[in-house]
């Protein structure tokens, strides 16, 4: 199968970006200016991501709530119409199919927000219309997000952290939630695509940096954040990735309950753990970590901290050290000597 | 996409520049623009013996690592300490700031079966 052009594939050229294939996407890595630059702006800054690729499956109607609430690992009664929530969907094991935000629009009127190669996992699973062809996300997220947001349409700029609100973008309807994926503060607009290239247009006319994935996962990677394929897969579970707080046990049931109950009460078998290097050089996935020549578990995420100036990395490891010892990791038949650390690397949001 | 006449390349997106002996060597434009930001070199140790195609060093990206060839065999006596705290210099002036190491030869054979630009234009083009 071919891999799908974003709807603002043609203004992403225009802006400079350089394409690659992502989770069946054809998504900007980056544009001129470069990863680094891009991540910069972000936690100085503001910039805007096309997340189009993440699925939308509307989920509307009555009987939803009992449906989502009884699939997906988090408990909805926690939050209200207006809210949105990060959960997960397991399998009957307990392992992860996919982690997902739920945007709680309206009383009867979900959006759920999969991962881009999920999305057809996640379609099937529960009874909503995939509309991801329907509509762009773009993601703004910076310290200035708000005030640069503002200057394009004031209202979009007071929506509150995981809140979600209808609004308008020049008499369309869009959906605005305090979301992202950064550790920044900021906001993702929902446009139907007759709007998108004009929301585009106006945002990048604010002085909001475009920025690529390449940015989107260095950024991610220095707020801990997991991204699925790496931390969070089928072959690991929500606790092995401290993700604890989005389960609801208090709940009467969702898929993979039972084996989450097991797994909690012998104890997860790892846990995502942070590594830091005294140097620049990044650290990679898949690179063996050992302590005192025990084996301690491959790394999931790795690369280069913009912020830190040093190489960083993330793995489910088996009975790591305390944060400080140092341990081994070997990355291409060679060993590089680095830190356990505590997550997350960069802390901003507050 | 520069690639200036004066110098030789690659097929490995290397370039080089002869003065007598010693041959100074880094990655070319075309190479840093798919690598992407480039924020770790591992620049090879003087002193190191190196032959022709064999792997000098790595230069890491924030997008993957690809490996340095040497495009000529001989001793390194020249490194570029400067990659070390700015290794971003390979992207904004590879052919310059963004040197990689220099090669002492003893023989210039090696050399002179690299590319010329034009060579390399046509490899580039493909």
């Amino acid at each position: 199968m071919s891999d799908r052009r974003p709807f603002l594939y043609d203004a992403h050229v225009a802006l400079g970006a350089k394409i690659v294939p992502f989770g069946g996407w054809l998504m900007p890595l980056q544009y001129a200016s470069g990863t680094v630059a891009e991540h910069l702006a972000c936690r100085r800054d503001a910039v805007v991501f096309d997340v189009s690729h993440l699925g939308t499956v509307r989920c509307d109607g009555p009987g939803m709530f009992d449906v989502l609430q009884d699939t997906l690992t988090n408990d909805l009664e926690k939050i209200a119409p207006g809210r949105a929530q990060y959960t997960h969907l397991l399998n009957d094991d307990g392992f992860v199919v996919d982690d997902i935000i739920v945007w709680w629009v309206g009383p009867n009127s979900f959006d759920v927000m999969p991962n881009a190669s999920n999305t057809s996992g996640v379609t099937s699973a529960l009874p909503g219309v995939d509309v991801t062809s329907e509509r762009c996300v773009l993601a703004v997220q910076g310290p200035n997000a708000r005030a640069k947001v503002a200057t394009v349409d004031e209202r979009f700029a007071t929506i509150g952290r995981f809140h979600v609100e209808r609004m308008d973008f020049r008499g369309t309807e869009v959906r605005v939630a305090g979301t992202g994926y950064t550790g920044e503060d900021g906001l993702e607009i929902a446009a139907p695509n007759e709007v998108a290239n004009e929301l585009l247009a106006s945002l990048v006319g604010a002085g909001i940096t475009p920025a690529g994935l390449g940015a989107r996962d260095t950024l991610r990677l220095e707020a801990a954040l997991p991204l699925y394929g790496h931390e969070l897969t089928l072959e690991s579970t929500t606790l092995e990735a401290k993700l604890g707080w989005v389960l609801g046990l208090d709940k009467k049931t969702f898929r993979g309950k039972e084996a989450v109950e097991e797994e909690r009460a012998r104890g997860p078998r790892r846990q995502l753990t942070g590594l830091i290097v005294e140097g620049r050089q990044p650290l990679r996935d898949g690179a063996v970590v050992s302590f005192e020549d025990r084996a301690l578990g491959e790394l999931c995420s790795g690369n280069f901290s913009p912020v830190l100036e040093r190489g960083i990395g993330m793995g489910l490891l088996h009975d790591a050290p305390d944060a400080g010892s140092t341990v081994s990791v070997s990355m291409r038949g060679r060993v590089l000597d680095a830190q356990i650390c505590t997550l997350p690397f960069v802390r901003k949001v507050k | 996409m520069q690639i200036p006449s004066e110098l030789r390349y690659s097929k490995d997106h290397e370039w080089a520049k002869a003065d007598g002996a010693v041959v100074r060597i880094g990655i070319t434009d075309y190479a840093q623009d798919a690598l992407g930001d480039v924020v770790f070199v591992d620049v090879p140790k003087i002193g190191a013996q190196v032959s022709a195609g064999g792997v000098l060093g790595e230069v890491e990206s924030t997008k993957s690592v690809s490996e340095i060839y040497a495009p000529v065999s001989g001793t390194v006596s020249a490194v570029n300490d400067t990659l070390k705290n700015a290794p971003e210099s390979v992207n904004a002036d590879p052919y310059g700031a963004g040197w990689i190491c220099e090669i002492t030869t003893t023989s210039l054979d090696d050399f002179n079966s690299l590319l010329d630009a034009q060579g390399y234009q046509a490899l580039t083009n493909n």
